[in-house]
């Protein structure tokens, strides 16, 4: 049955040309970007092959449904539009066999006459034992499974030009040349992360991350702290992992661990398969199609398309790179005709054929090439800024990779320094705003760093791989089909296929999506849902009244004594005030308890009827309309409103008819006067939580459907209970997490009155008596 | 004899005129041909006040002179108007407090000992203990409150009495304590011919079930002007239902009258026609204007709010308040009217810092509207000075400012309400029962210093017969987010705003600027 005889084979030496015709197919890696191509090509032109997939169940979703999931990707859009959806399906149900399994275990069908390994782990710096278990265990699996089967197949082994490591000069189509044993390195990968996680449980690391972890966290409460120390030893881990991989790779010569996994697999097919029928592709970096399925067909982003769309968004000033490098890139389409080509042009026994596919030796794009096209794209195509029009790309120099270096771990230091200088600052509109600024500075920073650590081999190559085989075997098409399923990389004229086929396409996306955000500070809230079972929770100080403790108990105080004595009350104040903020930042219940002693001795009943008479007032005149609108409208829509507040309950009177529920601190007193003592401990960070889940529970309340309100990190807690929670006025700590979780932010108290003024007011009221 | 009411033609040799805009003024260039309506020059006031008060009580129109009213153990309320007249408040003493003082002196006299006050703020915020002891006065204050010195409460069901209705139907529902007296004295100040009058008890001493027959955009759309009560809807109610309660309480009324002295003496060329400025009030323009533009916003308003007018007291009438009112107007149009010849394309407004509303407190952008296309349009007789159709230009900042303890329930009209709609008719329809009957907003008018839920919607239909009448609406230095939620448009200078006009009225309109304040009320012929 296999067309592809003993007498058919042929080198590229041999110039005669076949195509797949009449056989039996296996591809892996079917989902990927190369492997969509693969199939999309397979099924709309090769009308006699029996293709199988092998896929992966991932994520609750059958092999099967993957592959249906598939079809209605844009991949297939030509072809859908071509013979319908339904003669698709059709076409693909007869055709297509789907084989569930991953290159752990699998069984494959013994008549097999081609396989196209394509499945490989994509990330350049993946932890060290998944990049092993894909790119190496994996192809072990594959090729020992498919002599299991008893097939003996041509296999075409999907790599990549990279393999030959860090060197100068032209790299020949040959066997890598290197002594590395690809067993002993999978062993020790295999094992690492048994050192790692027993290394990330020893106690001075479990200490480092606990002291971090207490000095970020402690507002929020124990629990918290626990999680956020868990959650970065596993952090570490993965770090670790990560490191170990690249540390090893580079101490061997590659410049990652995705290349150096690649070349270790070659190997390991070398070994597997080398006796008998194998062809080895390795393609430089493969970006969007240049004719086929349609031009400027992608999959997500490729390798340089972060760094394309972050120059678009004018956050990358500068890059690392030779300015005369070559950037070797490589349509999809292309890759796809070369690899089907080989698939029909099997090797003699024993000796394994390589082909390079790239366009570095024959149409070299320089990395100042790629960057005139990009940076002309975005001239007459600049990316839109939201409501500030459009972003101006930089211009770069190339100053060299030090200085570029330079620049970067200095901007490093400078916002790491502002981000913890602003997080000890007070909550308000304008260090949020710089907080902001910050962020948007460090994740530019991340991503440079990131993007030059990683790319440096590829932008600062000075490296041709040689293509004269697959060359040849391109000369071997007819003309006539030389157009569709050639594979000469000069054909590409770069300036049409960077400037109209490529980067529209890769920021079609993120043009939608800035589109999408004008304005995104203020957008309107969404209609509140009318239910009876959903709470509404809110903090009290910074939430809803814009004063706090400190301001209220000043009002009390400066309005029930005479003047006379109002400057020994403010000194002894301000004499105390370190102290609080020292509590303050430990912990919110310590300076609860220490402020609230200074209650001591007052008259409940006096405190009662001055907050009636006047406090109130002041009370009122700090709150937020938007805060008292909001809790309006959570009533209005029958959700049940409740107050959380570590203040005490006397002050909380007047804003109580808003509240279905009040939650407040109880001063004890004693014959009608207050001791300075709390009757039970505040309940502030996670106690608030606690409370609000027991209460839940009780009443019947669906949390998950719940909104909480409220302006401190130490609320976090609380508002992790609840399925819409909202940072208000958020101090610096909540709203780096807000923004982190995607939560919503209010600015509230536009029309509230300025502290001072209402203080002057306050207490000259009860002067006026 | 003062000089009457002017109207300007304006002319090359016209100098830049005078323009208030909010916290603030300038000197503005009218177009050739403009037409400026000036009030007639403040009248002299009277002397001896108190002389003046005391004949007046002793010599009512219509009535017992005021110690025959009074007899040992009866009930006596004395009413004030509060906080929200005059404008700005007049120097101390209050006109207010010498009249109480005399009232309760003869009331002594009889040995009458049950005496309250209440303030006729109806739906308007309470005035605090300081306001109401500048207004009543030191002694008054110390003696009477807070028991027997209050302001009264419309939302005190138990403390109000619905005395039956109108032959129109309409629920008269005023003060129980007043409503149950013996008698009534209502003093009063007329600022505006809208004032005084049927008004006082009828809507002073009200509640919403009784104002609502008013106070609503029927009404106003059928009063043209409010400043002119018998072509007013809104007074022939008034009337109405002070036929009601006249049937249950006898009402001794006092009414007074304020010449055109609204600025101290330090701001006197606000008083004055602007070619007639010496040196000295050209010297004080610029210093003033300047100083007011380098201090900071907060203590600008300070300054603003505590200025204070040095009236002249014009007339003080008592006795029967039909006998007594129509002597009052005459007084207001003595001091305020000006005859003016036709309609005018353009109508030019210019807005001062306040308004009866935001005295001691922020005038918030429904303030403005309701102060521009309710206080300042309706400053007519007969037909508005500018024509069905043409376009009214005010002078003011519109800043989204508020202030959250007097306004709460204006802010939430601002940011949901007017964001569906600024229709007054479907507003009312729509929202008014809602925010009237608020829980919280009636918590905060009782308790707080609030004005009640429902009296940013009154503030909006102030403005409704001018909305229908007027082709478009602009605002000279207004904020433009602010005012294009309340459907108007803001323009930089006046240039701009006329062109912006130009579509509705065409390039060359004819142009009236009503030079107010000092108030002027326009007698359009």
């Amino acid at each position: 049955m296999p067309t592809i005889g003993e007498s058919q084979r042929m080198t590229p030496d041999r110039h005669e040309f076949r195509r797949l015709d009449a056989c039996h197919l296996l591809l892996t890696g079917a989902t990927g970007f190369l492997g969509q191509a693969t199939l999309e090509r397979l099924l709309s032109d090769y009308p006699g092959v029996r293709i199988s997939l092998l896929i992966r169940p991932r994520g609750g979703a059958s092999a099967q449904r993957r592959f249906d999931g598939l079809l209605r990707k844009p991949v297939f859009r030509e072809l859908r539009e071509r013979i319908g959806e339904e003669e698709l399906r059709r076409v693909a149900a007869e055709r297509v066999t789907v084989i569930e399994g991953d290159l752990g275990e699998v069984t494959l069908p013994g008549d097999l006459d081609v396989v196209i390994h394509g499945a490989s782990t994509v990330s350049f710096d993946p932890p060290i034992d998944e990049a092993f278990r894909t790119n190496v265990s994996g192809v072990v699996t594959l090729y020992e499974a498919l002599r299991a089967s008893g097939a003996d197949p041509h296999v075409v082994h999907v790599s990549t030009a990279y393999v030959a490591g860090v060197r100068k000069g032209v790299v020949p189509e040959n066997r890598l040349d290197h002594t590395v044993d690809w067993r002993t390195e999978l062993a020790g990968a295999l094992a690492a992360r048994a050192d790692v996680e027993r290394d990330s449980r020893r106690p001075e690391v479990l200490r480092k991350s606990m002291s971090r972890a207490q000095g970020e966290h402690r507002k929020a409460g124990p629990q918290s702290v626990v999680s956020a120390a868990e959650e970065a030893r596993q952090e570490w881990v993965t770090e670790r992992l990560v490191d170990y991989g690249r540390a090893r790779a580079q101490s061997l010569g590659w410049p990652d661990v995705y290349t150096f996994t690649k070349a270790l697999g070659e190997r390991a097919a070398e070994e597997l398969w080398g006796e008998r029928h194998l062809s080895i592709v390795r393609p430089a970096i493969v970006e969007s199609s240049l004719r086929h399925p349609y031009p400027g067909w992608i999959d997500g982003y490729k390798m340089a398309d972060p760094l394309i769309i972050a120059y678009g968004r004018g956050a990358l000033p500068e890059f690392p790179g030779l300015p005369d490098s070559v950037v070797d890139i490589i349509p999809v389409d292309l890759v796809v005709n070369a690899t089907l080509a080989v698939a029909a042009a099997p090797p003699e026994p024993g000796g394994p054929a390589y082909f390079h596919v790239g366009s570095g030796s024959r149409n070299p794009l320089s990395f100042h090439g790629l960057y005139e096209n990009v940076r002309d794209y975005f001239r007459r195509h600049p990316m839109p800024a939201g409501e500030r029009g459009h972003v101006r790309v930089p211009s770069w120099r190339f100053p060299g990779s030090r200085q570029v270096e330079m620049m970067l771990s200095g901007s490093e230091r400078a916002t790491s320094m502002a981000e913890r200088a602003l997080l000890r600052l007070p909550a308000s509109a304008r260090t949020r705003d710089w907080m902001t600024a910050v962020h948007r500075q460090q994740n530019n920073l991340d991503f440079l760093r990131r993007y030059a650590d990683l790319y440096q081999a590829y932008t600062q190559a000075e490296v041709i791989y040689d293509d004269s085989r697959t060359h040849a075997l391109h000369r071997t098409l007819p003309p006539e089909l030389a157009e569709e399923h050639g594979f000469d990389p000069s054909v590409i004229d770069w300036a049409h296929y960077l400037q109209e086929v490529h980067s529209p396409s890769v920021t079609e996306l993120m043009r939608g999506f800035s589109k999408g955000r004008g304005g995104s500070r203020r957008t309107a809230s969404p209609a509140l849902p009318e239910r009876t079972d959903i709470a509404a929770v809110f903090d009290l100080e910074g939430t809803i009244v814009a004063s706090n403790l400190i301001e209220s108990y000043l009002w009390a105080r400066l309005s029930s004594l005479p003047k006379s004595q109002w400057s020994g009350e403010l000194a002894d104040l301000a004499r105390s005030l370190p102290r609080y903020l020292r509590a303050e930042r430990r912990d919110r219940g310590d300076f609860v308890r220490a402020f609230l002693r200074r209650y001591e001795g007052a008259d409940i009943a006096e405190l009662r009827h001055l907050v009636d008479d006047v406090l109130g007032e002041a009370l009122l005149q700090r709150a937020m309309p938007e805060a008292v609108r909001r809790i309006r409208g959570h009533r209005a829509a029958g959700h049940k409103t409740i107050l959380i507040t570590g203040t005490v309950d006397v002050f909380v009177r007047p804003l109580a008819g808003l509240f279905d529920e009040v939650v407040a601190s109880r001063m004890h007193a004693r014959d009608g006067v207050l001791t300075g003592y709390l009757d039970s401990p505040p309940l502030v960070d996670e106690a608030r939580a606690a409370w609000l889940r027991r209460h839940a529970l009780d009443e019947g309340l669906d949390l998950s459907q719940s909104y909480a309100y409220a302006d401190s990190y130490s609320d976090r807690p609380l508002l992790e209970t609840v399925g819409n929670p909202a940072a208000v006025n958020p101090d610096p700590s909540l709203y780096r997490h807000a923004k982190r979780k995607h939560w919503r932010i209010y600015e509230w108290g536009a029309h509230t009155r300025g502290r001072g003024d209402v203080l002057i007011d306050t207490i000259g009221t009860v002067g006026a008596r | 004899m003062s000089r009457p009411g002017f109207v300007l033609d304006v002319d090359e040799r016209t100098p830049p005129l005078l323009m208030h805009q909010g916290e603030g003024f300038r000197l503005e260039r009218l177009p050739l041909g403009a037409k400026v309506i000036y009030p007639p020059d403040s009248l002299p006031g009277i002397r001896n006040v108190d002389a003046a008060i005391r004949h007046a009580l002793l010599n009512p129109h219509g009535t017992e002179p005021l110690p025959e009213l009074l007899t040992r153990g009866m009930r006596l309320t004395i009413v004030f108007d509060d906080l929200s007249l005059p404008l700005p408040p007049m120097q101390t003493p209050d006109v207010r407090q010498r009249i109480i003082e005399q009232v309760l002196e003869m009331a002594a006299a009889k040995g009458v000992d049950d005496v309250e006050l209440i303030a006729g703020n109806a739906l308007h915020r309470r005035m605090t203990p300081a306001e109401l002891r500048r207004t009543v006065g030191d002694r008054v204050f110390h003696a009477f409150f807070p028991d027997h010195l209050k302001n009264h409460d419309a939302e005190d069901h138990d403390n109000l009495l619905h005395m039956g209705k109108t032959k129109h139907g309409e629920d008269v529902e005023i003060n129980r304590r007043a409503a149950e007296s013996d008698l009534i004295v209502y003093v009063n100040i007329t600022l505006t011919a809208m004032s005084g009058g049927s008004k006082s008890v009828s809507v002073g001493l009200a509640s919403y079930r009784s104002l609502k027959h008013h106070h609503n955009v029927h009404t106003l759309r059928h009063s043209n002007s409010f400043n002119d009560p018998p072509n007013s809807a809104m007074h022939h109610s008034y009337d109405r239902m002070k036929g009601v309660i006249d049937e249950h309480v006898k009402v001794f009324t006092i009414e007074t009258t304020l010449n055109n002295d609204t600025f101290p003496s330090s701001m006197g060329f606000l008083n004055k026609r602007e070619w007639e400025w010496n040196v000295r009030d050209q010297a004080s323009y610029v210093a003033v204007k300047r100083a007011n533009e380098l201090i900071p916003a907060k203590t600008r308003r300070r300054i603003w709010q505590s200025t204070a007018a040095p009236y002249g007291v014009t007339g003080v009438h008592a006795g029967l308040q039909s006998e007594v009112h129509p002597r009052t107007l005459a007084n207001v149009h003595r001091q305020q009217l000006t005859e003016v010849n036709g309609q005018a394309d353009v109508g030019i407004y210019s807005l001062p810092y306040i308004c009866p509303y935001n005295v001691n407190s922020v005038m918030n952008p429904i303030l403005v509207m309701s102060l521009g296309l309710g206080y300042m349009f309706n400053l007519y007789r007969n037909k508005p000075i500018v024509r069905q159709g043409g376009v009214a230009i005010f002078y003011h900042p519109v800043p989204n400012e508020f202030h959250p303890v007097h306004h709460p329930s204006y802010i939430d009209f601002f940011e949901e309400i007017l964001t569906e709609s600024t229709d007054p008719v479907l507003l009312e329809s729509k929202y008014e029962e809602q925010f009237a009957t608020d829980p919280w907003y009636i918590q905060l008018y009782r308790n707080s210093y609030a004005y009640h839920g429902v009296h940013p919607f009154y503030m909006w239909y102030w403005g409704a017969h001018a909305l229908e009448h007027l082709g478009d609406v602009i605002f000279v230095g207004g904020d433009r987010k602010t005012t294009a939620r309340m459907g108007f448009r803001a323009a930089t200078t006046l240039a701009d705003a006329l062109e912006m006009a130009s579509h509705t009225v065409g390039s060359s309109p004819s142009i009236s600027y009503l030079h107010a304040p000092p108030l002027a009320l326009a007698d359009v012929q």
